[in-house]
């Protein structure tokens, strides 16, 4: 295996970034993120990022259009998203497995939603093994391998004194071959990943799921919830958005940004009427499409075990916990 | 259509009808004249005043050169919508949505079931079943409105389509009032007091007269799989990504907005 000496990392990254934009994970006041690479700055390597990298491909707000009017006449002109090479470097096995997720909803099923996919084509994946599960974390329950990311062009492995790099895409042979340089073969093993704390067990979820719309469950689990929405903000799969404008004088942009299910103006209608009026409807929705509804039109589901909503959410809103509810529930 | 299904085009309102009080239908065409897309009967458009908002509506009619939306003021967009005079340029995208199953339709007679503005996207069907006229069967439109002034399409209710053959029209209204020599009624009730034997229907309106045709039509034993409705939801995208239209695993703006009567009752009933 191809690998590189833990404290040469950083010479790597700003050799990457000077053929592409590189984007890492760093501590920003205190919160974990991926931001472009910076020399000068320390790699946040210990743990996942607070943030999923999910912004970096979708943006929380990203204009769309311009237009200006005049009396009744209107212009409008879309605006071009630069095509700029990237690289996101460290994605976790969780955070890999969302990207697939979000291809499945930008890119297929009839549309292509083209701010997406502009900067989804240019962008090159590289995966951070975990050797340490948080106490938040559950991918492995979730199907995934936290040493192996879904759909990433390079894997890096955590070898103790190395980082190792193992090529899964052509693209991922050549960033090899680029910087073959730098990095030296070794003999040593990836370090496993320590028994995981958090586990849960999702079989047969999402079909009995499919009988427990009216369950009384829902009533219970939502008594608690706030609406703050803050899961969904940290979800690295959550997509939902809003489109929106600004107007100054005669000319303006329209804009999408992130939008919650959490939030009840999210599906009131203009003459009132709101399929999902309160709490109830609307955490089931989230734990109905995350469980239940996203298998059955994607064939896959919309959790990946990062853990963030349940670390971070205020009234300890626990996925998992529900997920236990719901294999104990008894439906008729 | 423009590339990226998100951004519109320029359209012009080229034409605009005072329907009821509360109602317009505005003729779009794009800025060069054209028809800004074909779409199927009982499709969607997305209509904005980008200073205002843009908001999904169902096509009501479509001549060569133009689409029709009839469009009730409710909201924020609606209100500058009806605020705007002929010649207002405006973004137009689409078409989105299944429309109606026109090849299921084929060969059937046909029960229209409209309600206030309700009336809007079964119009689109029954205009291209009028063009087809030979390839369908004999049609009946059942209509109603709260009063004679909220009854929208006037003229095709009382002029152009009782002319058409093998085709009745049936209007009433809410409550009786001076002047008015038709039918009083609900809808739901004058469906039943009409005692069609079952046939394949097109149903649309307020949600509590849905849901009241709807116990009717089963208690005059039509079929669930040939009971057809079109439902709204709150949309942004229109394209199954910006999540807010779903019924279960469907998005109303991609999957819908047709649906039988048998496919809603294996979803949730969320909408």
């Amino acid at each position: 295996m191809l690998a590189i000496d833990k404290k040469r990392l950083n010479e790597l990254l700003r050799n990457m970034s000077r053929d592409f934009r590189v984007y890492a994970p760093y501590l920003e006041n205190g919160t974990g993120k991926f931001a472009p690479y910076r020399e000068d700055r320390e790699l946040y390597l210990e743990m996942n990022t607070l943030l999923p990298p999910k912004d970096i491909f979708f943006p929380q707000t990203e204009k769309m259009y311009r237009f200006r009017t005049a009396g009744s006449a209107l212009e409008i002109e879309e605006i071009e998203d630069k095509k700029e090479k990237q690289v996101i470097f460290g994605i976790r096995s969780c955070d890999a497995f969302s990207i697939d997720c979000l291809d499945k909803v930008f890119l297929s099923r009839g549309y292509e939603d083209a701010f997406y996919k502009n900067k989804r084509e240019n962008t090159l994946l590289v995966g951070l093994a975990c050797t340490a599960a948080g106490d938040t974390c559950f991918c492995r329950s979730m199907g995934l391998n936290p040493q192996e990311a879904v759909g990433v062009d390079l894997q890096v492995l955590d070898l103790g004194e190395e980082w190792g790099f193992e090529a899964r895409t052509a693209a991922g042979e050549g960033l090899l071959a680029r910087y073959r340089d730098l990095l030296r073969e070794t003999d040593a093993a990836p370090i496993p990943t320590q028994e995981f704390k958090l586990k849960v067990d999702v079989e047969g979820v999402p079909e009995k799921l499919s009988r427990m719309f009216d369950h009384p469950m829902w009533e219970e689990i939502s008594r608690k919830c706030l609406g703050c929405a803050l899961c969904t903000y940290l979800c690295p799969t959550c997509h939902c958005f809003d489109v929106s404008g600004k107007v100054k004088g005669e000319e303006g942009y329209r804009f999408r940004c992130w939008d919650s299910c959490m939030f009840s103006e999210y599906t009131r209608m203009a003459g009132g009427h709101n399929p999902r009026p309160t709490k109830k409807e609307r955490v089931r929705n989230r734990f109905m499409h995350k469980l239940c509804y996203f298998v059955e039109r994607y064939g896959q589901l919309l959790c990946t075990g990062c853990g963030r909503c349940l670390a971070k959410c205020p009234v300890n809103m626990d996925i998992t916990a529900v997920i236990r509810k719901i294999k104990e529930a008894e439906v008729e | 259509m423009n590339a990226n299904p998100l951004v519109p085009i320029r359209g012009r309102i080229i034409k605009i009808v005072q329907e009821t009080p509360d109602v317009k239908t505005f003729h779009v065409s794009t800025v060069d004249g054209e028809k800004p897309f074909a779409p199927k009967p009982g499709q969607l458009a997305m209509l904005s005043l980008p200073q205002t908002g843009e908001a999904m509506f169902s096509i009501t009619s479509q001549g060569p050169n133009h689409l029709e939306l009839a469009i009730k003021e409710v909201g924020q967009l609606t209100g500058a919508l009806h605020q705007v005079e002929e010649g207002q340029e405006c973004g137009i995208r689409g078409p989105y949505g299944n429309g109606f199953p026109l090849d299921y339709l084929k060969g059937k007679d046909l029960l229209f079931i409209g309600g206030g503005i309700g009336l809007a996207p079964v119009r689109s069907l029954i205009n291209y079943c009028i063009e087809h006229r030979a390839d369908f069967g004999k049609m009946h439109v059942v209509y109603g409105a709260r009063s004679v002034a909220d009854l929208v399409f006037k003229e095709d209710l009382f002029e152009n389509w009782p002319k058409v053959e093998n085709m009745e029209v049936y209007t009433t209204i809410d409550r009786p009032e001076e002047g008015w020599t038709g039918h009083v009624a609900f809808v739901p009730a004058y469906v039943e007091e009409l005692a069609f034997k079952p046939m394949t229907t097109v149903t649309c309106g307020p949600p509590i007269m849905i849901k009241f045709v709807l116990q009717a039509l089963a208690r005059m034993g039509f079929n669930d799989a040939d009971v057809i409705t079109t439902l709204e939801m709150r949309m942004k995208c229109g394209i199954g990504k910006c999540g807010r239209c779903n019924i279960g695993s469907l998005y109303v703006c991609l999957d819908g907005p047709v649906f039988t009567l048998e496919q809603l009752k294996k979803l949730p009933p969320e909408y």
